[in-house]
Order: C-alpha cells, then sequence, then structure tokens
C-alpha cells in the first residue's frame, strides 16, 4: 500500500509550471502558430486556387476557397477539444466529485483556450470566406438583392432555384443577423463562464481563509454554465459544419459532435497529466488511479461516440429521405468510403478493445500512444465531417468530370491543421504556467490525492 | 444439552473500526492464510489490496460471454435474412450490406449475453445460492450489518491452529474472539 498523502505533501504555494522549462516549446508553437495564421489568412483571401490551365474554356478551371474547408477543418478540429475542457469542468464541478480535483486545473486551462480561439475563427465573419463554405448565405444575399423591399423568406420562394425554396423554411435560424449574433454569444458567452468558474478555483489558491466558499461558488455557477456549454457546441456544431449544406439536417448532429469532443478532450487531459508527471509535476496528488478513471472515461466516450454516430447513420439510411440522405451518399462515394468505414473501425472497434482491460489504463507509454491514435482519428473523424463538402462547394470540373477530390488540397489541410494544433498548444500552455498546477488548497485534494477506486 | 460433535467453522474476531480491521487484515495476510474473509457493515476501499485478493476471472467470462452473444447475433440475423429467406424492406439490399439493419441486434446480444455471463458467473464464483452460512452460528455476527467489523478465519486454512490463531487473532487487537461451530446439521 502506497504511502497515505497528507497535507505535509503538498507544498504551501502549490506547484507552478516553471516558465522556462516549457519557454522552448511556447516559442516554437507561438512561432509556427503566428506564421501559419498570417500564411492562412493570405491564403484564404488573396490565393488558395488550384490552377488548371489546361481544362477547356467554360470549365471552371481554378478551384477557388480550397483552402476556406482547410481552415474550418483545422479550426473545428482544435475547438471541440477546448471545448470538451469546459464540459469536464463543468461536469466536474456539478456532480461534486472529490476524485478529480488533483487534475481539474488541467481541465480548467483546457477549457480556457475556447474564448481565445475566437482569434481562428475571425475569417469566418468575412464574405470572401463565407462564399465558399456557406452557400446559404449567398443564395440568401442573391434573393434578397433580386427582390428588395421583400420578405427574405419570400425573396427566396420567388427564386428560380427550387433548393432555394428549402433555405425559405429555414430563413428564421439561417439568416446572416442571427447568424453574426450566434457567433458572438459562443466565443463571448461560454467564454465568459468558463473564465469565471476557473476564477473560483485560482482564487483558492491565494485566499487568505480558505474555506468551502470558492468551491461551492465554482459549483453553484457551473449550473447554468453547462446549460451555456450544450447550446454553445450543440449549435456551434450547426452553424459551421452541418449548416455547409443547408438542404441536409441531423437531430443527431450536436450531440455527435459532443461525443468526439468529450473523448478527444479527455484523451488531452491524460497526455499532459503524464507529460506533467513525466517533467516531474504532480508527482504528489495524481497516481495511476486517476488515470484508470479518465481511462475509463475514454472508453465510455469512444463506446457513446459509436453509439450515437451509428444512430445518426442508421436512422437516416431507414428512414431514406433525400434531404438527409446526401450526406452519406456523398461521404461513401469514391474513396470517402473508405474513410468512412475506417471510422467504424479504427476510431470506434480498435480503441474499444484496446481500453477494455483495466491495466493497461493505468500503464503511461501505452495511454500515451492510444490518446495519440485517439487524436488522429478525431482529426480523420472532423475532416469526414468537413472536407467531402468541398467537392461539390468548390465546383472544380477536369474534362467535364466534376471533382469530388482537388488534387493538392491536402497540403492546404496540413497547413491548417499545423497552425491550428501549434496555436491551440501556445495557448493552452500559457494557461498552464499561469496559475498553479492543481489546486493545492482546494479541500478536497487530499481526498483526490488518496483516490482509490 | 447435546453431545453431537461439531466441526469447527473458524475463529471470528471483533474489530472497532475500518482502520484497525485494515491493519489487522495486512497482517492476517502477511502471516499467510488463504482461507479467511473480512465482515464490514459498509464497502472498505482499498481492503482488497490489504487482504491480498486477486483479480477475479470473471472479466474473461463477460468477455467470451459478449463474444459469443456477438457471434450468435451475427449468425442468427445473417442466415436467416441474407441466407435462408431474404424479405426486402424498404427497398434494403439483402446482402452484406444489409448489416446495419442487424447492429441492433448484435449489440442487443453482446450485451443480453454479457449479463448473463456476469450474473451466473458471479454466482457461481461466490457459491451461491446456498440454504446458510456457518457463521451465522455467531450470536455477536449479527452486528455487521450495523456497527461492527469482524474477520474469521475458517479452519480449513492450512495455517489454522487452535492456539495459535487464536493467538494472532489477539495479537492484532481482535475483541470477543470466538471459535464458531457449525451447527447447521
Amino acid at each position: 500500500m502506497a504511502h497515505q498523502v497528507t497535507s505535509k505533501d503538498i507544498p504551501t504555494n502549490g506547484e507552478h509550471l516553471e516558465k522556462s522549462k516549457v519557454a522552448k516549446l511556447q516559442l516554437i508553437t507561438g512561432v509556427i502558430g503566428g506564421i501559419g495564421l498570417i500564411a492562412s489568412i493570405i491564403y484564404l483571401f488573396v490565393g488558395g486556387g488550384v490552377e488548371k490551365p489546361e481544362t477547356e474554356a467554360h470549365e471552371s478551371s481554378v478551384a477557388h476557397g480550397s483552402y476556406a474547408f482547410s481552415w474550418l477543418f483545422a479550426v473545428f478540429f482544435v475547438t471541440t477539444i477546448a471545448l470538451g475542457g469546459c464540459f469536464w469542468t463543468f461536469l466536474h464541478n456539478l456532480s461534486n466529485s472529490g476524485w478529480g480535483t488533483s487534475v481539474r486545473r488541467m481541465m480548467e486551462n483546457l477549457g480556457l483556450v475556447f474564448p481565445f480561439l475566437i482569434v481562428f475563427c475571425i475569417p469566418f465573419l468575412f464574405p470572401q470566406v463565407q462564399q465558399y463554405l456557406w452557400e446559404w448565405m449567398t443564395a440568401y444575399k442573391q434573393a434578397t438583392a433580386a427582390h428588395p423591399g421583400m420578405d427574405a423568406s419570400k425573396a427566396l420562394m420567388h427564386s428560380s432555384n427550387a433548393h432555394d425554396h428549402l433555405l425559405a423554411a429555414k430563413v428564421f435560424y439561417l439568416s446572416p443577423g442571427f447568424w453574426l449574433l450566434r457567433f458572438f454569444f459562443y466565443f463571448i458567452g461560454l467564454g465568459f463562464f468558463i473564465w469565471l468558474v476557473r476564477k473560483f478555483s485560482v482564487a483558492q489558491d491565494t485566499d487568505k481563509n480558505p474555506g468551502t466558499k470558492n468551491l461551492f461558488a465554482a459549483r453553484k455557477h457551473s449550473s447554468w454554465s453547462m446549460i451555456v456549454f450544450a447550446v454553445t457546441l450543440t449549435f456551434l456544431a450547426l452553424d459551421l459544419v452541418m449548416a455547409l449544406d443547408y438542404s441536409w439536417f441531423s437531430t443527431m448532429f450536436g450531440v455527435y459532435v459532443f461525443a468526439g469532443s468529450a473523448l478527444n478532450s479527455m484523451a488531452v487531459l491524460i497526455l499532459t497529466g503524464i507529460f506533467l508527471q513525466k517533467a516531474g509535476y504532480l508527482n504528489k496528488v495524481v497516481t495511476e488511479e486517476h488515470y484508470h478513471i479518465m481511462g475509463k472515461l475514454c472508453f465510455a466516450f469512444t463506446v457513446f461516440w459509436a453509439y450515437v454516430s451509428f444512430s445518426q447513420f442508421f436512422l437516416i439510411w431507414y428512414a431514406n429521405i433525400v434531404e438527409e440522405t446526401r450526406y452519406f451518399l456523398l461521404r461513401n462515394t469514391e474513396n470517402w468510403n473508405l474513410v468512412s468505414l475506417s471510422l467504424v473501425f479504427m476510431h470506434f472497434a480498435l480503441p474499444f478493445l484496446a481500453l477494455l482491460r483495466s491495466d493497461v489504463k493505468k500503464k503511461p507509454t501505452f495511454m500515451i500512444v492510444l490518446c495519440l491514435y485517439i487524436l488522429v482519428m478525431h482529426a480523420v473523424d472532423v475532416y469526414h465531417m468537413v472536407i467531402p463538402e468541398r467537392g461539390p462547394s468548390v465546383g472544380l470540373v477536369v474534362g467535364h468530370h466534376p471533382q469530388l477530390w482537388i488534387s493538392g488540397s491536402w497540403v492546404g489541410d496540413v497547413l491548417a491543421l499545423v497552425t491550428a494544433v501549434s496555436g491551440f498548444l501556445f495557448l493552452y500552455l500559457r494557461n498552464l504556467t499561469s496559475v498553479a498546477l492543481y489546486p493545492h488548497r482546494d479541500p478536497r485534494i487530499l481526498e483526490s490525492a488518496n483516490l482509490h477506486n | 444439552m447435546s453431545t453431537k460433535v461439531r466441526r469447527v467453522y473458524g475463529y471470528l474476531a471483533e474489530f472497532k473500526n475500518a482502520s484497525q480491521l485494515y491493519k489487522a487484515a495486512e497482517k492476517i495476510r502477511e502471516a499467510g492464510f488463504k482461507k479467511w474473509d473480512c465482515y464490514t457493515p459498509y464497502p472498505v476501499h482499498g481492503l482488497d489490496d490489504a487482504m491480498g485478493v486477486k483479480r477475479s476471472i470473471l472479466p474473461y467470462f463477460v468477455f467470451i460471454g459478449g463474444l459469443v452473444g456477438f457471434i450468435t447475433a451475427i449468425t442468427l440475423a445473417y442466415t436467416t435474412q441474407v441466407g435462408l429467406y431474404p424479405t426486402v424492406v424498404q427497398g434494403k439490399p439483402s446482402n452484406i450490406f444489409t448489416t446495419a439493419a442487424f447492429f441492433p441486434v448484435m449489440f442487443e446480444l453482446t450485451i443480453l449475453f454479457s449479463g448473463f455471463t456476469v450474473l451466473f458467473g458471479l454466482l457461481a464464483l461466490i457459491g451461491l445460492p446456498r440454504w446458510n452460512h456457518p457463521i451465522f452460528a455467531s450470536k455477536q455476527f449479527a452486528r455487521v450489518t450495523d456497527d461492527k467489523f469482524f474477520i474469521a478465519i475458517e479452519a480449513r486454512d492450512a495455517k489454522f491452529s487452535a492456539e495459535g490463531t487464536k493467538a494472532l487473532l489477539d495479537e492484532i487487537g481482535g475483541d470477543n474472539i470466538e471459535l464458531v461451530e457449525d451447527d447447521s446439521e
């Protein structure tokens, strides 16, 4: 039996991640993120075309807007992970948990990345980027411009394009003004709540009279924060990804994104914990029991992700309604079929079997490999959500054949992903170094340190 | 008064609280006893480790149970719907691509078979159901459901001796040490 952790083992001022230890990493990620961001903005607004000079005159010869999809894919990938951090923070406070007090600060730091990600999302506010991603915006503008003074819904009904009639029914939700309002609500609303809940936790570290006041305040404010989180995640997924094809709808989409988000933020938390311990931190308060619990949560959300994604597919497949099937038809055409199938076996079956045994969840080396693998598969999952829409939207035609896959566009995907992940890491490291690594004066820190399950 | 010869079940000792029981359990484990058990009014975390209880083999049974359920479901759905009597429902194909429709069945049968294996495997491993347990012969043992903690060392254990075991229980802080005799005959 391991030594019982007592208050003598916990440093009075807490453990702080030394800035010098991560300065190099922060510099590298910051520089890559910064250069990538500038390159991306140039690419988004100026370039982004894949030249095809040999095509015939009437065919679309330049694939504009290819990079807009790459950027959406990369930004949405890191956003889901940050959102997951918000979720685990609120859940931990709300459920009055004792086990995770020593890892709670990592959740808070991960969640606090979210409000800063608005920087990456700003390009989405510009029509030059919007016109490629969200066709409903173009349709809306054209219809209202063609019929001045007419109600947007009626204007769309007057449109010669039959697809615009589908948009007329959704015009309350899919209108540029409301879209913009929601966009700012997500980042400012949820950003405020995660900041607030984290503030209570941080205030406890330096509270002269540490009681339960901050803990209870965090619990209280986590309640409506959780509602704001649920609304934000669901509608952010709808506005950014589901709206790529405005004719399509799925009531499972929000929860589908949530399942992936919770799973992958937990993978990031496990990785952070292991790397911090390897660097010599958290050793007093985080034990293999914590990794066991976090591994179990990973396992649970692997199953939940499969359950939800299959439910979405299954209902659409069985009902066979034209407006709904388009999503899966597109994703099973040509080589996208391989990506769809790989999600079944590699996003679900393999991690499911790998995480079944309880002892492997306690092995750091195994978990590093598995968590990185889960994150890679999550990137494939988001890729599968966003990128198949690129071909039809960009409308590249080569030799009379509309192109589903734009050759060479993967370079943009990689650039966008590297940029977004670097920026994400930079922000996460910044949060980690700004405060103590675990809430050392929390009333339940000893309970958590001596965890046994 | 009966003169019947009774089988000795073992020694029962009472402990005041969970912490004492915990330390006593570690000592009995170190003394090398195998057939003994702790009895507590509520679950004590970490007691398994203190007692040196090995991991149960039940998970392996359950994995096999689940696998059997999964294979049963595939076989059942596929042979009936694709092999023996293909029915066209909603224009869906009746070949390997129908598999999506079988997923609910696969899922349900995997869970059902695993559930059954958990229940019956557990009952088999712990030896339930049974009519009675010799330890109920002890009057003071009734308080285990209220506020007392007990350790019983069975006479079947190779290390058991009438004097030595009693001395050991006494030494590690057991109160009201009692020789429990099986009165079930």
